[in-house]
């Protein structure tokens, strides 16, 4: 009872506790983290292929490949952006709570956001590697030897750093809408909010 | 306003629009609270209890009326120092307990701590002090679905004390438990709140809160109905246990 009441001073915000609330939530969700981790993997993973893929020259064959491709990318997109949105959506009540207990709206938005983005750049690393063996099994079966060629790779750098920055880009600004939806709510709406 | 008195509010309304029609959940409330009471808040279901329990606990925003809380008019404080107050001055108790399932028993009540600026090694300290005190020593590193409903109130408790706030706020505290567990979460709230000084307020339906009140409010259709003070009390729930 010693402090004064009618005091208001700042709360400051931990970078070391935003790291734990990220960290254990990953943990304790397994479940949720994996499938996650397995939807963005599969999305860098099938554009790395589709940015690698060796394309035939016939224009109709093109036009194909360009609107399946289209479409895939939409469908994966969706994907991540659905599981990001409810893995903020079924933490409401959690966000609602922490804020009673203090949080700062930015300790909400970055904690959420921290933890996207660890999982977006592991999905990220694994599917490039995913994306990669695929391309190579497909250059092997389309071009034989000729897929050890340096030529048959060139580019592959900013390739990499494109579906990196998708994956990473797609988990974190897809879990930032909602968290910061939820973390501007009055606690109270929060924790109604996933009922 | 008297010079014990922490929260007074005034003619406080909170209305919601549901389609073309206006639900008056809370319709004028006005009641001053004083620092160190145990004040129950009773009513039926749809009463008004748990918004006003939000409305002086500012986790919502009034229509209309207005709360002050200490000298703060809590409608004059931003989104930063609501969450300070919120922190530092407000424990919360709740039907649901709404722990944090991702953190042990401890971390759950070093949590608000942290917040406020403790160190990880302070905050351990307080939360099994605490943590003790409330009866769960034992269960200190356990996760909140490892512990019972009961246990789970008991962690809820602590982390309400944990920032030494001057209010406590308890929604159905007892709402979801059996009658015994019930009984030994209000004789824990009642000593402490004597421990502490500190203020309670409780939205109960459950009669033996009733006991331990040194006032009990009563509510009906967003109205406040009756006071009652502890000695009209003990006659009142004379009468209905008769």
């Amino acid at each position: 009872m010693s402090r004064n009441l009618w005091e208001i001073k700042r709360l400051r915000l931990k970078p070391e506790l935003i790291w734990s609330m990220a960290l254990s939530s990953l943990r304790l969700r397994m479940g949720r983290t994996l499938l996650t981790l397995l939807t963005v993997s599969a999305c860098c993973a099938f554009l790395l292929f589709l940015l690698t893929a060796p394309i035939s020259d016939d224009p109709a064959d093109r036009q194909m490949w360009g609107l399946m491709i289209t479409l895939s990318l939409l469908v994966s997109v969706a994907g991540v952006l659905n599981t990001m949105l409810m893995s903020v959506t079924q933490r409401y009540r959690e966000i609602g709570t922490i804020k009673c207990l203090g949080a700062l709206d930015s300790f909400v938005l970055l904690s959420v956001m921290l933890e996207s983005a660890l999982l977006g750049l592991t999905g990220a690393l694994l599917g490039i590697v995913g994306g990669l063996i695929l391309s190579f099994g497909m250059g092997l079966l389309d071009a034989g030897a000729g897929v050890f060629a340096a030529a048959y790779w060139s580019g592959l750098g900013w390739k990499i750093l494109v579906s990196a920055f998708v994956g990473l880009a797609l988990t974190t600004l897809g879990a930032a809408f909602p968290a910061a939806v939820a973390a501007r709510m009055p606690p109270v709406e929060a924790m109604r909010g996933e009922k | 306003m008297s010079a014990t008195s922490l929260i007074d509010a005034r003619d406080v309304q909170r209305y919601y629009k549901s389609g073309a029609t206006v639900v008056k959940a809370l319709d004028g409330v006005t009641l001053e609270i004083r620092a160190g009471e145990y004040l129950s808040l009773m009513g039926p279901s749809g009463s008004g209890k748990t918004t006003f329990f939000n409305i002086i606990g500012a986790l919502d925003v009034p229509t209309g009326g207005s709360v002050k809380l200490g000298e703060r008019e809590l409608a004059s404080l931003s989104m930063a120092e609501l969450s300070y107050l919120r922190c530092a001055n407000i424990g919360y108790i709740f039907q649901n307990y709404n722990l944090v399932e991702v953190f042990s028993a401890l971390r759950n009540v070093t949590l608000p701590m942290r917040f406020l600026g403790l160190t990880e090694a302070e905050a351990n300290d307080k939360a099994a002090m605490l943590l003790k005190r409330v009866g769960l020593d034992h269960r200190m590193h356990h996760l909140p679905n490892e512990l019972s409903g009961g246990q789970q109130q008991r962690v809820a408790i602590a982390r309400a004390l944990a920032n030494d706030p001057m209010l406590v706020l308890a929604d159905e505290p007892t709402g979801n438990l059996d009658t015994k567990t019930a009984t030994s979460i209000v004789e824990l709230l009642s000593e402490l709140s004597r421990e502490k000084g500190v203020t309670i307020v409780s939205a109960t339906h459950d009669h033996r809160m009733l006991s331990v009140s040194d006032r009990v409010v009563y509510l009906r259709d967003g109205r406040v109905e009756r006071i009652l003070n502890r000695d009209e009390l003990k006659i009142s729930v004379g009468s209905i246990g008769s």
